[in-house]
């Protein structure tokens, strides 16, 4: 369970400001964030995972008060709890497939590299379509395949919450609805809430919810409880 | 994060950005090259140039430059000083201070399979035990025109017992005076690592016969001489013309027949090197040359005078210095510069790994841990190089000194 109560966000310097007076999203559901460039999508991902701290107001992820945790302790919940996949990928162009899935495993004290972790992210891929591409640079990859290891990046700690910020947005059709399978499937079959911010109202029909911010949020961004739909 | 993660990345890291890393490697590796080399070559300097002066405890010649007659006795350096006489080993003899060894350098070798003429050294005996000089082939010195040679002469010359070697004359248009002396080579003397590997070592006399002291030549009292070549003709003595020619080498055949005209005492050596028997006879001797022989000759301690010319040498060696600290300090902002730009070319790529959960520490041991592997690669490769180049030069370096 999502919970954030009472929240406020304001760059610092920049007019923008994000306000949330409650919204709460239940366990194991797929919701999908929607709304205008610059409404605040992003900015509600990054509050969600602990990248931005918000300047007033909780955000909880079941019992983690993430608002009120220091900078590591942030960093922990994100390597253990939180699952990120990008629209631009964001592999690191040095390492190969499989070296850019166990990244998490290299960058924090959370996950450890281990056989069973090697196997693990073997297994990811192999589930994916990715066999035998363990080794190839990942600059050799198609969009659709990059965007494949990416998930199972974020697929690795088995997260608890799959963060997605339009990650079918630089995809053609086909390869996009192949991405959204694997991520819908990724929440059935892992017990996991998947929060993905999309521009393609086409693909709305296949979450259980949407966060539409594009009726309230200009000047100032603010959703309650009443403004999540449940999606037919 | 730990070490072994660190370390994977920046190595993977490092071998994508390869010519990048390459040429910052290389940057650091040629601006630690230059200082490194220059520590190696001159200690091997030092060492090998104080290694020489501190075994010779005193050297005996002519009044003037210190170092010149340092540098002669020693390394048998071409600018002679003045010459002295043997008159001054037999007063060095006559005081029971020490042993005296002369050595005359006046004359080189003609070139040989194109290598440059080397030193002649006419010394005596006492000079090889001195120097702890052994014979790898061949004998000693036995009778006048012998000579035996330095470990590289023979190498660099190719030349072994039986061989011959010709003295070069001082002036090949001086029809009176030094004639070209064809030596026998009788022995070759084992690597010393010392100015006397690059050396031919003849008996005293024999530099004195090249120098044109002694000559020898066709017996003018015999019955069978060409009369047009006698001047005049007494029962005490014979006068000849200058076309009696004397033998430009000496054999078994004619060795009786050379000879010196002259007083021994008087013959010229460029130095004598004196072994005094204690610590108390050196002193002793030091103070017979600051008094009582301090207007015919002089007595140094080489030891001194080549810490004196040191001390010049790494007054340059500072400069040097100087000079790749600045280097050094253009290299490390130049460097500084590189790694700013390479982390904001790098932006996107830490963003991610802040997003995903890494620390900024993380991500400085990232950047530090590339960074050190770069350092050590470019000084190990300034080791390798500057050790590859002292290798190389050390040989120039010697010729250079010697």
């Amino acid at each position: 369970m999502i919970n954030i109560d009472q929240l406020f966000f304001s760059y610092p310097g920049s007019t923008f400001d994000l306000e949330i007076a409650q919204l709460s999203l239940a366990k194991n559901t797929a919701t999908a964030v929607v709304g205008p460039s610059g409404s605040g999508k992003t900015t509600l991902l990054h509050l969600i995972a602990g990248i931005l701290t918000p300047t007033s107001g909780s955000i909880s992820v079941g019992a983690s008060f993430v608002s009120s945790l220091s900078d590591a302790q942030r960093r922990s919940f994100r390597l253990e709890k939180i699952g990120l996949i990008f629209q631009d990928f964001e592999l690191i162009e040095y390492l190969n497939v499989l070296d850019n899935v166990l990244l998490p495993c290299r960058i924090g004290n959370v996950l450890s590299i281990s056989r069973s972790t090697r196997l693990k992210a073997e297994r990811l891929l192999t589930s994916v379509g990715l066999e035998g591409h363990q080794r190839k640079p990942v600059t050799k990859l198609s969009q659709g395949e990059r965007q494949r290891v990416a998930i199972c990046r974020a697929m690795l700690a088995n997260p608890s919450i799959l963060l997605a910020d339009e990650p079918t947005g630089n995809l053609d059709p086909v390869t996009s609805e192949q991405i959204m399978t694997l991520l819908l499937d990724a929440v059935r079959q892992h017990n996991t809430t998947l929060i993905m911010v999309t521009h393609d109202h086409s693909l709305l029909s296949r979450f259980d919810n949407t966060i539409d911010f594009a009726q309230f949020l200009t000047p100032v961004g603010k959703v309650d409880a009443h403004d999540v739909k449940e999606s037919t | 994060m730990n070490f072994t993660n660190a370390l994977y990345l920046a190595t993977r890291s490092l071998w994508w950005f390869r010519g990048r890393a390459i040429t910052i490697m290389l940057c650091l590796a040629l601006t630690l090259w230059l200082p490194i080399t220059v520590r190696l070559l001159l200690n091997q300097f030092k060492a090998e140039i104080v290694k020489r002066a501190d075994a010779t405890p005193l050297i005996i010649g002519s009044r003037g430059s210190q170092i010149d007659l340092a540098l002669h006795a020693l390394y048998f350096d071409s600018v002679s000083p003045d010459l002295t006489s043997m008159s001054e080993a037999a007063y060095i003899q006559e005081t029971g201070f020490a042993v005296p060894i002369p050595v005359h350098i006046a004359y080189r070798t003609q070139s040989t399979n194109n290598v440059d003429g080397v030193p002649i050294v006419g010394t005596t005996v006492e000079y090889f035990e001195f120097r702890k000089l052994s014979l790898q082939s061949g004998e000693g010195l036995a009778i006048l025109g012998d000579c035996v040679v330095g470990s590289n002469v023979a190498r660099k010359m190719n030349l072994q017992p039986g061989d011959r070697i010709l003295s070069a004359p001082k002036n090949a248009f001086n029809l009176a005076g030094d004639y070209p002396l064809r030596m026998n080579i009788v022995g070759v003397l084992a690597p010393a690592h010392s100015p006397d590997d690059d050396a031919v070592f003849v008996d005293i006399k024999t530099a004195w016969i090249i120098d044109g002291i002694g000559h020898g030549h066709q017996d003018l009292t015999a019955a069978d001489v060409d009369q047009d070549i006698l001047l005049d003709k007494t029962d005490q003595s014979v006068t000849a013309s200058a076309a009696v020619l004397p033998y430009t080498e000496i054999t078994a055949k004619n060795v009786n027949s050379f000879h010196f005209h002259g007083d021994e005492s008087t013959f010229p050596v460029s130095a004598i090197i004196a072994v005094p028997h204690s610590r108390k006879d050196q002193t002793l001797l030091l103070g017979r040359y600051a008094s009582d022989r301090s207007e015919l000759a002089q007595c140094v301690k080489p030891a001194k005078v080549v810490e004196d010319l040191l001390s010049i040498v790494f007054r340059v060696e500072r400069l040097i210095w100087i000079s790749s600290l600045m280097s050094a300090i253009v290299t490390a902002l130049l460097l500084g510069l590189v790694l700013l730009l390479s982390i904001r070319l790098r932006e996107a790529e830490m963003r991610t790994m802040h997003k995903l959960g890494c620390s900024q520490f993380t991500i400085i041991t990232l950047v530090g841990t590339e960074m050190a592997i770069l350092s050590l690669a470019g000084l190990s490769l300034a080791i390798i190089a500057a050790w590859g180049s002292h290798w190389l030069a050390s040989d120039w370096l010697r010729s250079l000194v010697f």
